[in-house]
Order: C-alpha cells, then structure tokens, then sequence
C-alpha cells in the first residue's frame, strides 16, 4: 500500500514516494491529481539529483541533498514546498530557476528542458535582491531591459506592476528607505513585469514581521488571483503553506525527497473568512505537522547514532 | 560621549544668543590662524626676510608672479598633465579593473607587478623615465597615468569582485548576460570603491605632476618651486608650494562630494 | 569550527585559487616575463632596457662591493629615525586632536594642509631652512609620513569605542592614562590599520625624495649616481631593493600590527 495521508475527504489521491522506502508498486506512478484547476502540467521535475561537496568534516564525499525529485506542477496552480531544514526546497527551487545545475535529471517547462536561468522563471527572494543603487522603478525595469525591451515601454510595464502593488507613488525613491513589506512588493512587482511563465519564491516573507507578513500573504493571493501564474512558494511556517496552497509538497531531509503531495480544498478567495478557522485548515495541518515531527525525531535519533 | 561635550554645549549654550557664526569651530581655526600668522611674520622679519619668507614677502611674490604672468602660465603646465593624466589613468584603469577582476588569473598574476610598481617612489624612477621618455611632456604624462592608472585599476578589481553575491544570483535568475551584469550589477557596485580609487589616483597624480616637474623637466609649478629654491627666493618658492597644495585640495574636495553623492544608499546595502 | 564558518570557509575558496596553484602559476609568469624582457632589450638595446643578466651582474657587483648594503643601511636608518619620530609625533597630536575638540579646530587645518601638499613640494623649503644634513632628511621622511599615522589615531579616538571603555572600568583600570593606552589605543590600532595603511609607503617615499634631492647617500643618492653616468643596469638593480622595502615594510608592519587586534573579532 503506499502510503496514505488524509482520512478526510479526497478518496482518489494518490501520493508519491514514502519517507523510506517507497513501495515499488507506488514507484512511477504519474497520475495526475483529481483537479479544479488545469490538467496541463506546466513543469516537470523528473529524477532530479544534486549533492555537494560535504560540509560536516565527519563525513567524506558528499553531501546528497536531493536524491530522484519527481514532480508535476500542473498551469496555473499554486504549489507551497514545506519540509525540514537540510531538505533541499531551496536547492530544488534554485534548480527549477536554473541557477544551480542538477546531477541528473530534467526540468521540463511546457514539455522542453531548460538548462539557463530567465525572465521566464522569475524567482523572488527572501532577502528582496533589490539593486540599492537603482530606484525602485529601475529596479521593476532591470529584467525587462534584460530582455531588450524597448525603455519606454519598459517604463510603463514597470509602472503598471508598481500600481498592482499599490507602490507606483515610491517609483523614484530607492530600496533603502523602504520598509521590508514595500521592498518585498518591489520584488514582486519586478518578477511579475516580465509576465513570466513560472513564478519562483524563496521563503518571499521570511525576513519580514508577523504583521506585514499577514498582509503580504492576503496581497499574494489576490496578485495570484488576478495574474494568475504558476506558483511554486517555498517556505518553512505551516500555516502559510496551507493557506496560500492549491497544493503542498511535504519533503523529507538527509536526502530531499518528495515524501508527500497534500492537496488544499479549501474554498477561495481565502481572505474573505476565517481560513484557519475553518476545519479542513487543522486537518491538513495536523497531517503536515506529524509527518515533519515524525521525520524531525527520525533525523534526531539518526544523528546521535552517528 | 565623553565628558567634554557636556563642557562644550554650556559653552555654546552661553554663545547661542551672539551670532552663530562665532562658533568655536569657525572663530579657533581662524584665531589659531591668525596667531600663527603673526607669529611667522614677526619671526620672519627679524631673523632674515629673505629665507624666512614671513606672509607679507610671500603674499608680495603672489602678486608679482601674477603681474608677470608666470604664475598663470605655470599653473596651466601643471595642470595640463595633471588633468590629461589623470584622465587618460580614468579611461584605462575603469575598464582595465573590470577585467582584472573578471578574468581571475590574469588579475592575480598581474597584481603583485602593479604593486610593486605602485610602491616605487617616482623620485627614483626620474633617471629611466629620462632614458625612455627624454626630457619632455612625454616623461611627465607617464609619470602621472601610470601610478594613477594603478591606483584605479586596483581599486576598481576590489569593487568588482566584491560585488554581492546575492544580487549576482539576482541578476543572472533574470537571464542577464555577462556585459548586462557588469553594466548593470558589478560596476554600480564597486562605486564605492571606484570612487576611493579616483581619491587616491588624485592624491598620486598631484604627487606625480609635481616630481615630473621638479626633477624630470623645470617647468609648471614644479618648476618655479625649484628655480626660486636656487635662487633663495622663499617667499616665491612658496607660492609655488601653495599652489600646488590649492590644487590639490580643490581635486580631492570635489571628489568627496562626488563620493558623498554616490554613496546615499550605501549605508544599509550591507 | 561551527559549521557557519566553513561555509564561509568554503564560499572563499571557491572563489579564490588554491595558495598552492597560485605559486606555481607565479613563478611561470615571472620566467615568461623574463624572457620577454630579455628579447625587448636585444631589440631596444642595453641603454633603454638592460637585459636581465646585466641587471643581475650589476646587482651582484653592487652587493659585492658593498655599495648597495651601505646604501641600504644609510636609507634604513634613515627611514627607521623618521618613522619612530612620525609615529611619536603623529600619535602625541592624534590623540590630542582626538580627545580634545578644541585641540581638533585648532590643529587640524595645518596637518590637513600638510597633507595635501606633495612632500616633494616641501623639500627645498626643508633643505633652505634645515640644510643638508641628517635632521634635514629625517624631517622629510616625518612631512611625509605624520599625518597619515595622525588621522588613523584621531579619527579613531573619536569614533569612541564607549562599550569597551566601559568593560576596561569594570576591571578595575584607574587613571584616564591607563584607560587611555590599555582600551582605546587598542581599538585605535585596529582602525589606524585599516584606515591608512600606505604611511609606511609615503615614508619609503619620503626617504627616497629626502636622499635623491638632498643627493646624499642612501639608495636614492646610489640610483642617482648611476642615473646621471645612463648605466641604466645599475639604475635597476638599485631600485629593486627600494620597491621591495616599500611593500615589505607594509606587509611586516601590518602582520604584527594584526597580530595586536587578534582579539577585536
């Protein structure tokens, strides 16, 4: 049987891998999910291995940090990538962009490989990666002037994001004299300029405090709604990977694997209601919750055998 | 702070009725001045006028180079290498940095030279330039780039390849190619250290201009400062002296109000 | 070594050669440009480029003669004297200028004047007034190299490293004098390092200009002697002694001085 999580509600899920040892019965499956949404799979991660060259001196070689990552990211849908420190989301993430090569494996997007990082993979970082010597609307600018695009034009793209983040008034000012919430949106604004096809975010709200962070999430979902790009978001809080999700990919450390896909039914737009008070939200929360407890002790246990 | 700023805001506590431009660090610096001043011109008299040069004798030479027009024909010699050097040292350290920083081996491999040149005074150097060059406004120019050049260059590699890395994952997750980064992430960067680069090139470059003109071809400022040497004619020396150090200061000024400007956001981008 | 440290470790080392490498790569440089230089002198000829064996030659029959360590000795010396008088000098005003703000508005404008104007500049003023002898040099040798050492010393005094002050007092330091040499020296030396770190080099200039001018002894009267006979060998082989002093001065200076604020990280 492989594993199963989820006592309520969607019988015909099927679950990828296992913490351990996959089942071999459960071992290639593809099957697409049961969806609201598109069928049509927008990127595919498929046996996707990296390891680096190993950090502890207690270990020789090294290190596997993620070991034959198979993934199906279907148009338009919003995947949070939640797992454990050391379990590669950020290396995955950075794969996906093409920043870092794979071992072995393929990223598909729209069914061809891509190997170079661009404009289409539009990745949004944890520490904004704004340019602090460009003015905020420069700095929308940068990928579209990248791509040649003509400066006029670019100006007002740019300017158009900046008024979807309700920031087109700080066009001219600079990154420093904003807070960490304006510089995020900033950054938002600048992945979202080039319309691109996938949109990549590092743990976006993990430098900025609780309070701001509330909005920012209700500001991404209601920018998703309204662009609606693909989406992957990584993060280590449980509470926004469920409310900010269509779907979420729990990973399992020392190596990084897919350990389990949890659909998010809950209804949408979500900032309308009381989300986490609704039932279904505790459900899958708990789910996530033991399973990164379960592999949190597992890891524990491991290292003081070690 | 320490105990003396509790002293120093009675004291302007006590002078903020009378006017704000008799604050201490306007009215010392001038009284200071003025002693000092004083003092020198007094010495000056009664030792020996000649040698002594008190400011009277010296303000006299200012005028009478100026009458003659020597003055005005010295400070355009100077500053004609001066600022041709010192632009020329510009246009080939900024990009010649650039590619000592991208092209690791070679940036290496040629750095402990420059140093090496950097570190020689020019003073001894004067007896080859003269070998190479003659004696001529060839000599003096080299004297001027080369060192500048270096001071630039070198300058220039540190802020390159100091540039965060962070914003270089940044740039190249939008696809930029490697002239879109360096125009674009590496270069508005290294500013900072661009601009440090242009104060001490300046700083090299006046040094450079006046031993060309002292030791290499008597001519300029240089010139006039060794001439009247000679002659023992201190007070005109020194007007020489000064106006070299004008120069100076004038160059290195607006270069720091230049850094000033370019360095708005530099506070939090690290 | 936690673990963040290796990371940082291991970020540099990819970025930088591997010391080993590097030599290698060095030395081969080096014998390349050798050999470069030695087909320009064949092409330029001996006057404009001595071949590296005349320079070599010329280098050895200044050692053997004992020129060239008679003419180190004299500018060492010279640089050495010069250097302890700018430092004592440098550090007396710098705290001085540091600590106390009227001292500041009254002093600072000569130094800052001094600084600005090429030591070069100063010599035949120096050489009027103090003639040529040892005093004479030596004073170059501090107009050069003073108000470097000065504006490390103040600069950092005024910075106020308050926190450390307030440790030092917790141990029991009594006397503003002991407070003064044991805490904020040491923090001064930190800066003074970072700040203006070429006062070695302007003193090694300061020496050189001193010599060549006043054309007495020392590496700079050698370099000349020989530059006014255009036996450009000798020019060389004389300089090289000058450069290395220059840069290893700094280096050594700056070793120990590391070795002082290992415990500011």
């Amino acid at each position: 049987m492989c594993c199963q999580i989820g006592s309520s509600g969607s019988v015909d899920e099927r679950i990828y891998g296992c913490a351990v040892e996959p089942p071999t019965h459960c071992l290639g499956s593809e099957e697409t999910f049961v969806a609201e949404h598109s069928e049509v799979a927008k990127l595919q991660l498929q046996g996707i291995t990296k390891s680096f060259p190993a950090v502890e001196t207690t270990r020789s070689g090294r290190t596997q940090v993620l070991s034959d990552v198979d993934l199906e990211v279907r148009e338009k849908e919003f995947l949070s990538v939640i797992g454990p420190s050391g379990c590669g989301k950020t290396t995955l993430l950075r794969i996906v962009a093409s920043l870092i090569p794979q071992d072995s494996g393929d990223v598909l997007v729209d069914g061809k490989p891509v190997t170079t990082p661009s404009s289409e993979r539009a990745m949004v970082f944890q520490s904004f990666g704004l340019f602090p010597w460009k003015t905020v609307l420069d700095n929308v600018r940068f990928p579209l002037l990248i791509r040649k695009v003509p400066s006029k034009e670019a100006t007002e793209i740019a300017m158009t994001y900046l008024r979807k983040v309700g920031l087109e008034k700080s066009a001219d000012g600079h990154p420093h004299q904003m807070s960490g919430g304006m510089q995020q949106r900033v950054g938002l604004a600048r992945a979202l300029a080039t319309e691109p096809d996938v949109l990549l975010m590092d743990e976006p709200f993990g430098a900025i405090d609780a309070q701001t962070r509330e909005l920012m999430q209700e500001e991404l979902m209601r920018l998703w709604q309204e662009t609606r790009k693909t989406v992957i978001f990584v993060t280590h809080d449980l509470d926004e990977a469920v409310l900010l999700a269509d779907r979420i990919l729990l990973m399992s450390p020392g190596p990084g694997r897919v350990r389990s896909i949890l659909p998010v039914d809950l209804p949408r737009p979500r900032w309308n209601y009381d989300v986490r008070g609704h039932p279904d939200f505790a459900a899958i929360r708990a789910e996530l919750w033991e399973s990164l407890r379960g592999d949190l002790l597992r890891e524990k246990s491991e290292d003081t055998i070690r | 702070m320490t105990e003396t700023s509790n002293g120093t805001s009675a004291r302007r506590n006590r002078l903020l009725p009378l006017r704000a431009v008799l604050r201490p660090q306007v009215v010392l610096p001038l009284a200071s001045l003025a002693a000092f001043l004083s003092a020198w011109e007094a010495v000056g008299r009664s030792v020996n006028p000649l040698l002594f040069a008190p400011p009277s004798r010296v303000v006299g030479a200012f005028i009478d180079l100026l009458r003659s027009g020597e003055l005005l024909t010295a400070t355009a010699t100077t500053l004609n290498v001066l600022i041709t050097g010192y632009a020329l040292a510009i246009l080939v350290g900024v990009p010649l940095g650039v590619v000592m920083a991208q092209a690791r081996t070679f940036g290496a491999l040629v750095n402990p030279y420059f140093y090496g040149i950097f570190a020689t005074p020019r003073v001894v150097v004067v007896p080859l330039i003269i070998v190479w060059f003659g004696v001529g406004y060839t000599g003096r120019l080299f004297l001027v780039f080369l060192w500048t050049m270096i001071a630039i260059s070198t300058t220039t590699a540190d802020g390159v390849r100091n540039a965060r890395p962070d914003l270089v994952e940044v740039a190249r997750s939008y696809g930029v190619s490697q002239t879109q980064l360096v125009r674009h992430v590496l270069l508005p960067g290294a500013v900072p250290f661009v601009v440090s680069g242009l104060r001490i090139g300046a700083e090299r470059a006046v040094v450079g201009v006046v031993i060309g003109e002292m030791f290499l071809q008597l001519t300029g400022l240089g010139g006039i400062i060794v001439v009247n040497a000679s002659q023992f004619q201190t007070a005109h020396m020194l007007v020489g002296v000064v106006t070299i150090a004008v120069i100076g200061t004038v160059l290195i000024g607006a270069l720091d109000l230049l850094e000033r400007r370019f360095s708005s956001w530099k506070t939090t981008s690290n | 070594m936690t673990t963040g440290m290796l990371r940082t470790k291991r970020i540099r080392s990819r970025m930088a050669w591997v010391p080993k490498r590097r030599a290698v790569h060095h030395v081969l440089f080096a014998l390349a440009l050798l050999v470069v230089w030695q087909l320009f002198s064949g092409v330029v000829g001996p006057l404009f480029l001595p071949p590296v064996d005349a320079i070599a030659a010329a280098f050895f029959d200044l050692v053997v003669t004992g020129q060239l360590p008679r003419a180190l000795g004299q500018s060492l010396v010279l640089l050495v004297v010069g250097l302890l008088a700018a430092t004592a000098i440098g550090f007396f005003f710098g705290i001085l200028i540091g600590r106390s703000r009227i001292a500041h508005w009254t002093l600072s404008p000569y130094f800052s004047a001094l600084f600005v104007t090429p030591t070069v500049a100063l010599v035949p003023l120096v050489l009027i007034w103090f003639g040529f002898g040892f005093t004479g040099r030596c004073l170059v040798v501090v107009l050069a190299a003073v108000v470097p050492i000065l504006l490390s010393v103040s600069s950092a005094l005024r910075d106020d490293p308050g926190e450390l002050v307030e440790v030092a007092k917790s141990f029991g330091l009594r006397g503003e004098l002991a407070l003064l040499r044991h805490v904020r020296l040491r923090a001064a030396d930190g800066k003074a390092q970072a700040a203006h770190d070429d006062r070695h080099g302007r003193a090694v200039v300061g020496m050189a200009v001193a010599e060549t001018y006043l054309r007495l002894g020392g590496i700079g009267g050698l370099i000349r002697s020989y530059g006014s006979l255009f036996q450009t060998d000798y020019v060389f082989a004389a300089i090289l002694p000058l450069s290395f002093l220059g840069i290893g001065l700094t280096a050594l200076v700056g070793r120990v001085e590391r070795r002082f604020q290992g415990w500011q990280s």
